[in-house]
């Protein structure tokens, strides 16, 4: 019975699993977990690069999901709610220990090369180096050591645009940024990601 | 054709499949030109690699210390739902008998409220005929324990003296009643001191 109930749970799109979360159903709940728990897991694990936190993130955006499940309005994606959680997770964890974010461009607002070079930082981890982390088993691809030299914002973007499928209005509306601004983001990561790429495979 | 080499924003537009209306002399240019086919052949390329990406899967116990720190909440018109719902016989016969005793039981309740309704003069006259009869039975009583307490003079005296005197006599007795319960008490105390 219970083996029943678990499969067609399975079956259900994540509107009717959340209904019945709703409902008070701990399979429900258990069900949304399986569900997003490893793009979850993988958004947040290339953002901040280090598998333990990138855990603990994960549970915090999965206990702040599940915890206001009576307010989700079905008209919004869960999926996209789930991403913003994530994203501002990273986000806040990347901006107060300010871990290595080794950032090849400038502001995403700057119109001149100057501009870009005025305001391009370099941020090295105090208590581990980035370069190790990216080195290690799970992210030592090229491409993936090219995205961990992405600027956080443009990370969440092409990730979300190319790993996660979605549309630029869906990011747009999951990072609360404006169409126009996502375009450039993504615009600026795939240059960004050649650069990198053609430096990587030179080397 | 256009002569010139594709700008990055217009190799993206092609990369995102975009179709319409300015697209279509970049195609035409691309099927020209070597240079902006392999910058859109690296691009594709890279866009192939992001998508090629796979998900990571956390630590086996993650599901279990998510739902450890959830709380699962049953509205409560969910809980009350359920739990009539277990008050529902299973076998169909006797669902068929529970809803013929309930539809019995709520018919007459409800016959009985509308007659009541529908003689409300009746059913005031009866409360206060009930009403009456219960006063006459407590007075009755009342006289009965004082005329055997203090006699049909003491019995006359309250009764002449109204309200007033008995309210009197009814705190004369209180009084009477524990000052006889406050004494019967220390004479028990005491003499408990003097046997220890």
């Amino acid at each position: 019975m219970a083996a029943k109930t678990l499969l067609d749970l399975q079956n259900l799109p994540d509107a009717d699993v959340v209904a019945l979360a709703q409902r008070g159903r701990e399979d429900a709940f258990r069900e949304l977990v399986r569900r997003y728990e490893r793009p979850v897991f993988s958004l947040i694990f290339r953002m901040v690069r280090d598998a333990a936190t990138a855990e603990d993130l994960a549970q915090d955006t999965f206990i702040k999901i599940l915890n206001h499940i009576d307010k989700y309005r079905p008209e919004f994606k869960l999926s996209s709610w789930l991403f913003k959680i994530a994203n501002n997770v990273a986000i806040d964890h990347l901006r107060r220990r300010q871990i290595a974010t080794i950032s090849m461009s400038g502001s995403p607002h700057a119109s001149t090369a100057s501009d870009i070079e005025a305001t391009s930082f370099d941020i090295a981890s105090d208590d581990e180096s980035a370069l190790d982390e990216m080195e290690s088993k799970e992210l030592g691809s090229a491409i993936e050591k090219a995205i961990a030299t992405l600027r956080p914002e443009y990370r969440s973007c092409i990730l979300l645009r190319h790993v996660e499928g979605r549309s630029y209005e869906e990011i747009a509306a999951t990072l609360d940024l404006p169409l126009g601004t996502v375009k450039t983001y993504i615009h600026r990561a795939r240059h960004l990601l050649r650069e990198s790429l053609d430096h990587l495979r030179d080397e | 054709m256009q002569h010139r080499h594709l700008l990055p924003n217009e190799i993206d537009l092609l990369l995102d499949g975009e179709v319409g209306f300015g697209v279509a002399p970049l195609r035409a240019h691309v099927d020209g030109c070597e240079d902006c086919q392999a910058r859109l052949a690296r691009s594709r390329k890279i866009v192939d690699e992001l998508e090629d990406l796979e998900h990571f899967a956390p630590s086996v116990r993650f599901a279990e210390r998510v739902m450890a720190q959830v709380q699962i909440v049953e509205p409560w018109h969910i809980a009350a739902l359920e739990t009539a719902q277990r008050f529902v016989p299973r076998s169909a016969s006797m669902r068929m008998v529970m809803a013929a005793t309930a539809s019995a039981v709520a018919l007459a309740l409800t016959s009985g409220a509308v007659w009541l309704t529908l003689h409300a003069d009746l059913t005031l006259y009866s409360i206060n005929l009930a009403a009456g009869r219960a006063r006459t039975v407590l007075m009755d009583s009342a006289a009965s324990i004082i005329g055997t307490a203090f006699g049909q003079s003491g019995l006359d005296t309250l009764r002449s003296s109204g309200l007033r005197g008995l309210a009197l006599g009814a705190g004369v007795m209180i009084v009477a009643v524990g000052g006889a319960t406050f004494g019967l008490r220390a004479l028990a105390s005491s003499s408990r001191r003097t046997r220890e």
